[in-house]
């Protein structure tokens, strides 16, 4: 059976997929960067190859993300715009509006009938409205980053956070803590303004249901609950949403075999 | 994206005039040069109303193009880092910082500062930041400033207006005429306006080249080619130039020669490029995309042609209020549109250069609007034209790749 290898080198994380003909997920992968992307490549390609128990020479691979270019034995690089909407098409192609949220960018995709992106916007200037947004008022919060979304949950009346700069935001977020005020409806705060970010930016490429949310803050509880309000829409979160892309790199890789054979 | 082959194999063609560019701004340095040690240099902006300085015997050089050529020498920052150092802050036009630095010490700067102005002339029809980017010329160097003020058009110019800039041309007249105690002699305006536009009009010719398919010019080739129309309209030799300029274009469109090897993608570009990194253009050649329009260039293509005015005043009057950027956002979204239709464009990339606000203004909706009309999608960038620390390489790639995938 024909098969396919996705890499997507991301910012924060590694992430890799084989997939077969038959659509299934063979092996998958997830690890932080680090300082060495090349490094991280090579250990994700042992970590599919050892899961699946497949030798992956002869298995075609594309890579995506911030470090596609230096995944040495890819056929080929693809962005990781293209990338994530072939990849949420694959598990669901109903889905118009793909909003992924990473460490260091957030990106808005108009995803074609075809699975393929029609218009996209990107946040990768500044750390706002991104997952370093919400590191950074975890910190200031002295929670963990894993805490900070069940705790803005149990706030009924958010604090109000007017900058969604991170540098402003975090002196407003210490002005509450001096205030007073409690760390879930601070977290609660710090949330509805990240989301402030990402709905202006879905907005620019038109918000058409149904709406999908991945990346890494995608997990988060709190950031698909002001989502949703905000965009007034409901979320499609896929199972292993921080894998989309990786998973489209693959589903790639096996339509440019197919085109060989 | 990444890499741009080595070999003479290149992916993009050399225009053979191209050389006779250097000759032209090596002799458009020395006439500023001696025009500047006789006493009747002027620095102008882009959009001045230029026929009426050389009519009446000034020498002319434009602060914009300096600027331009540090940008490409890579030492944006460096230059700009001396006005900042006067306290000039990093958001104000890098053409201006660049100019502001390089009169401050113009020794560090051989290639790209001006030789001293005797008369600054500022047109406000591109921007505001130039009366105040001249005044402080003025405080550094003694020269006085003249400011032709342009209200801007939407659609049509009120005839109010039209008094009013026609009001300031006739100022202009004056302060020049007192200021160097000369007068205008009407015939020699005709002489010099008559070069102005045939200079024009060839090189209308040489943009609109263009539509055939392969594309004879790419962006780059537009860039650098410009420079006459802008710096030496209404002189002979510039009328040459484009002689030569369309000889070779049409040539090459004639035989179906393209300025990159393998074109398969044709795209628009919108505003001023960022000159420390042409190479931009020629990556992208590699992979056969062309840009065969641009905004950019195209916007010297309104000089004076020729309109139905009485007067040669009243011709000067109406192009120069009409410049692209002095138009409401509705005449930019007009421009490119018909850019991509007439030259039948694929795609768009906006250059969102944070300096200049009033060129990248309103972008974020224009692109909408334009993708809407046209049905062709576009992508924006950011970066600036001069200051490259405010240009990263890496996420333009992505950007423009993804776009590219879009169309592939
Ligand atoms: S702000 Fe823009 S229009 Fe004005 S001088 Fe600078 S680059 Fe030119």
């Amino acid at each position: 059976m024909d098969m396919g290898v996705g890499i997507d080198v991301g910012s924060t994380t590694t992430k890799g997929v084989l997939l077969d003909s038959s659509g299934n997920i063979l092996a998958r992968s997830l690890m932080t960067t680090g300082a060495s992307a090349i490094q991280a490549v090579e250990k994700t390609l042992r970590n599919i190859s050892s899961s699946s128990n497949i030798d992956l020479n002869d298995i075609p691979v594309i890579s995506t993300g911030y470090g596609r270019a230096r995944v040495e034995l890819a056929e080929k690089s693809m962005t990781e715009i293209t990338c994530h909407s072939v990849g949420v098409h694959h598990i669901n192609p109903d889905i118009r509006l793909l909003i992924d949220v990473g460490g260091q960018d957030a990106k808005a995709i108009r995803i074609g009938p075809s699975g393929r992106p029609e218009d996209f916007e990107l946040n990768d200037k500044c750390s706002a409205g991104t997952g370093r947004f919400l590191e950074v008022m975890a910190r200031v919060l002295e929670v963990s980053l894993d805490d900070l979304g069940p705790l803005a949950l149990q706030s009924k009346t958010p604090s109000s956070i007017s900058s969604t700069c991170t540098v402003f935001a975090e002196s407003e977020v210490i002005g509450h803590i001096g205030a007073g005020e409690s760390a879930a409806d601070i977290a609660a705060g710090v949330h509805v303004s990240m989301v402030s970010k990402i709905s202006a930016l879905s907005k620019r490429v038109g918000v058409q249901e149904p709406v999908c949310a991945t990346g890494g803050v995608a997990l988060n509880p709190a950031f698909r609950h002001h989502l949703s309000n905000q965009l007034g829409v409901e979320l499609w979160i896929p199972e292993d949403p921080q894998l989309t892309g990786a998973l489209g790199a693959a589903v790639i890789a096996l339509e440019k075999k197919g085109k060989k054979n | 994206m990444t890499q741009e082959r080595a070999s003479e194999e290149k992916p993009y063609r050399r225009l053979e005039t191209q050389a006779l560019l250097q000759q032209i701004a090596f002799r458009h340095g020395l006439e500023a040069m001696e025009a500047s040690e006789n006493g009747s240099l002027a620095w102008v902006t882009s959009g001045f109303p230029v026929e009426i300085p050389i009519a009446m015997n000034l020498g002319v050089v434009y602060p914009e193009q300096a600027g331009a050529i540090i940008g490409a020498q890579k030492i944006g920052p460096a230059v700009s880092g001396y006005a900042e150092d006067l306290g000039y802050s990093q958001e104000l036009c890098s053409y201006a910082r660049v100019s502001i630095g390089s009169t401050e010490k113009p020794d560090e700067v051989p290639m790209g500062s001006l030789p001293t102005p005797q008369i600054l002339l500022a047109g406000n029809n591109i921007c505001g930041t130039v009366l105040k980017w001249y005044d402080a010329i003025s405080e550094m160097t003694g020269a006085p400033v003249f400011l032709l003020d342009t209200p801007p058009i939407e659609k049509q110019q009120l005839p109010h207006n039209q008094e009013y800039v026609r009001h300031g041309v006739e100022r202009l007249i004056e302060f020049i005429g007192s200021n160097f105690n000369r007068t205008l002699e009407e015939d020699r305006l005709r002489e010099v306006a008559e070069l102005s536009s045939r200079a024009t009009k060839l090189w209308i010719r040489a943009l609109e080249a263009c539509k055939n398919k392969p594309s004879p010019l790419n962006c780059a080739d537009r860039f650098l080619t410009m420079a006459p129309v802008v710096s030496s309209r209404g002189t002979e030799h510039c009328v040459e130039f484009y002689e030569s300029l369309v000889a070779e274009v049409e040539e090459r469109a004639k035989q179906g020669i393209g300025a990159i090897r393998d074109e398969k993608i044709r795209l628009l570009w919108d505003n001023i490029p960022p000159w420390h990194t042409l190479r931009f253009f020629n990556i992208l050649a590699s992979r056969g995309v062309v840009f065969p329009a641009d905004t950019y260039t195209h916007a010297w293509t309104g000089n004076m042609v020729g309109t139905d005015t009485p007067s040669i005043i009243d011709e000067v009057v109406e192009t120069y209020s009409k410049v692209y950027l002095n138009m409401g956002l509705d005449a930019k979204v007009d421009k490119m549109c018909q850019l991509i239709d007439d030259y039948d464009l694929d795609g768009f990339v906006m250059f969102s250069v944070r300096s200049c606000k009033r060129y990248s203004l309103g972008q974020l909706v224009s692109k909408e609007i334009v993708t809407e009309r046209t049905g062709v999608p576009g992508v924006i960038i950011e970066g600036d034209m001069v200051d490259s620390r405010v240009y990263n390489a890496a996420q333009i790639e992505t950007r423009v790749d993804a776009l590219l995938e879009m169309l592939m």
